[in-house]
C-alpha cells in the first residue's frame, strides 16, 4: 500500500450546492422556517435539499418529509447524540458527510438547508460546514434576548425573529426588539417573520439569493 | 522509550475531540438503557469489556489489520466488503458504515493520499467504508505505526461508550473517569493478544447486536447506533 498513488481525476467536478444553517433556541419555529422556505425557494426555481438534527426523535425530519413540500428521499437526518452544539460546531462530519451523499444522489442541487436541533443562545455553525447560518428566535421566548448578546444572535449572518404575531399577546414590544437585535450586529441583517402566516419569508428568500447563491 | 512526537500524535487521533463522528455513536448503550438492562457503572463496565473482548479484538481490530497490511486499496475493498458479509444486524453496518465514512470525509479534507483515492472507490460501491477498514485507511496516512492505530481504534471505541452512558445520564463524569481506567485495564489485555494473520472476522455480542438493531424502531432515539 505503500506505492500506491492516488489515482487522478479526470472531468470538471461539479459545483457543490451551498450550504444555508438555521440555528436557533427549542420551539422558535425553525422547522416552520424550512416548511415555508422550501416553497418559496422552489417557486424560484431553485433545486434544494433539507438536512435536520433532530435532538431525541426523528420528528422533524419525519414532519418535512410528509409535508407533501418536497420529495421524501432530499430529506436526511442527522443523530445529534445528545450534543446538538457539536454536530453543527465541533464535529460537524456527519452533516458534512449526509450534505455530500445528497449531492451524490440529486447532482443539480443548489442550496441545502440544515436544520439544527435546539439550542440555546450559544450554537454557531461551523464555517466548514455551512456557507451562510441564520439563528431563529421568537417574540415569545423574551424580548430580552437580544440584548443577552449569544454568538447566535450577534455573529449569524441573518436573525431572524419570529413569531411577530405573538407580540402583543405577550407584552413585548415588537419595535424595540428589532431595534435591539439591530444595535448588537454590527450592522448584519435582522428580519420578522411570521413563518404560520408566511410573512416576511420573501425577504428571507431574497436575502439568500441575494447573498447565497449570488443572484441579483 | 518514551517518544514525545508519537505520544501526541496518539493525544490528537485517539482524542474525543477528534471530528469524525464519533459522538453520535452509542454501539448499543441507549438501546439497552431504554430497556433497563444498563443502568449502573457496574453494568457500563462490562459492556465495555464486552465490546472490546467479543467484539473490537476479534472483528474490528481483525479487519482493521488484514487492512493495514493489504498491498493495494483493492484489497483494502476486498477487506471492507468482508466486513460488510461479516456484520449480521443491518444497523450495525449502517453504524459502521456511517463512522467510516465520517473518518474517511476528515482523513481527504486532511490531505491523506489513500483517502483521497480510497473515498473514489467508497463513493462508488455502497458496500465500502466500514469504520475499521477505514481506520487503516486514514491512519496510514496520519503516519501512525499499526501498533498505535490499534489503539486509537480501541480506545476511541471506549471513550466514544463512557461518554454516551455520561450524557444519557447513566453514569456521572467522575464515574466515566473510573471507568475509563478500568476499560484501560482491559484493553491492554485485550492488545498484547495479538491475533493470528489468518484470523477470520468473528464476533459474539448478541445483546448488543439487537439493541442496535432495535434502534429505529425507537421513538426516543438521541445516537445513531
Amino acid at each position: 500500500m505503500n506505492q500506491l498513488s492516488p489515482t487522478p481525476t479526470t472531468g470538471s467536478k461539479p459545483i457543490a450546492a451551498a450550504r444555508v444553517g438555521i440555528g436557533g433556541p427549542v420551539g422558535s419555529g425553525k422547522t416552520a422556517m424550512v416548511e415555508r422556505l422550501i416553497p418559496a425557494l422552489l417557486n424560484r426555481g431553485i433545486d434544494i435539499a433539507v438536512i435536520t438534527n433532530d435532538l431525541v426523535t426523528a420528528e422533524d425530519a419525519e414532519r418535512v418529509r410528509r409535508s407533501g413540500l418536497i420529495d421524501p428521499a432530499r430529506v436526511s437526518a442527522v443523530e445529534a447524540g445528545a450534543c446538538p452544539h457539536t454536530v453543527i460546531r465541533e464535529d460537524p462530519t456527519l452533516n458534512i458527510e449526509a450534505a455530500d451523499e445528497l449531492e451524490r444522489r440529486f447532482p443539480g442541487v443548489e442550496l441545502i438547508l440544515l436544520e439544527s436541533g435546539g439550542d440555546n443562545l450559544a450554537s454557531t455553525f461551523s464555517r466548514d460546514l455551512t456557507d451562510f447560518w441564520m439563528f431563529v428566535i421568537d417574540v415569545a421566548g423574551g424580548d430580552d434576548i437580544p440584548r443577552k448578546r449569544g454568538p447566535g444572535v450577534i455573529r449569524s449572518d441573518l436573525l431572524v425573529i419570529n413569531k411577530t404575531d405573538l407580540a402583543p399577546h405577550v407584552g413585548v414590544n415588537l419595535e424595540r426588539m428589532h431595534q435591539e437585535a439591530k444595535s448588537v450586529r454590527s450592522g448584519r441583517p435582522v428580519l420578522l417573520t411570521n413563518c404560520r402566516k408566511g410573512e416576511g419569508i420573501e425577504a428571507v428568500v431574497d436575502l439568500i439569493e441575494r447573498e447565497v447563491l449570488f443572484r441579483a | 522509550m518514551f517518544d514525545p512526537a508519537a505520544a501526541l500524535a496518539l493525544l490528537q487521533y485517539g482524542d474525543s475531540a477528534f471530528p469524525a463522528g464519533g459522538f453520535a455513536f452509542s454501539w448499543g448503550i441507549e438501546g439497552l438503557a431504554a430497556d433497563g438492562m444498563l443502568e449502573t457503572v457496574e453494568h457500563l463496565d462490562r459492556f465495555i469489556a464486552d465490546h472490546l473482548v467479543h467484539r473490537w479484538q476479534t472483528m474490528d481490530r481483525v479487519l482493521l489489520r488484514r487492512a493495514w497490511f493489504s498491498p493495494d486499496l483493492e484489497a483494502v475493498a476486498a477487506t471492507d466488503r468482508l466486513a460488510e458479509a461479516s456484520t449480521l444486524a443491518a444497523e450495525m453496518r449502517e453504524g459502521s458504515h456511517r463512522a467510516g465514512r465520517a473518518l474517511l470525509g476528515v482523513a481527504v479534507k486532511l490531505g491523506g493520499p489513500l483517502a483521497i483515492t480510497y473515498r473514489q472507490m467508497v463513493s462508488a460501491d455502497p458496500r465500502l467504508g466500514h469504520l475499521p477498514v477505514v481506520q487503516a485507511v486514514a491512519w496510514r496516512d496520519a503516519g501512525l505505526t499499526l501498533e498505535a492505530a490499534e489503539l486509537v481504534s480501541g480506545w476511541t471505541l471506549v471513550t466514544g461508550l463512557v461518554s454516551a452512558a455520561t450524557r444519557l445520564g447513566i453514569i456521572g463524569h467522575i464515574e466515566g473517569q473510573r471507568s475509563l481506567v478500568n476499560a484501560r485495564s482491559v484493553l491492554s489485555e485485550v492488545l498484547a493478544e495479538v491475533p493470528d494473520a489468518d484470523a477470520v472476522p468473528s464476533s459474539f455480542t448478541p445483546l448488543i447486536d439487537i439493541a442496535v438493531a432495535r434502534g429505529p424502531s425507537r421513538h426516543v432515539r438521541m445516537f445513531a447506533t
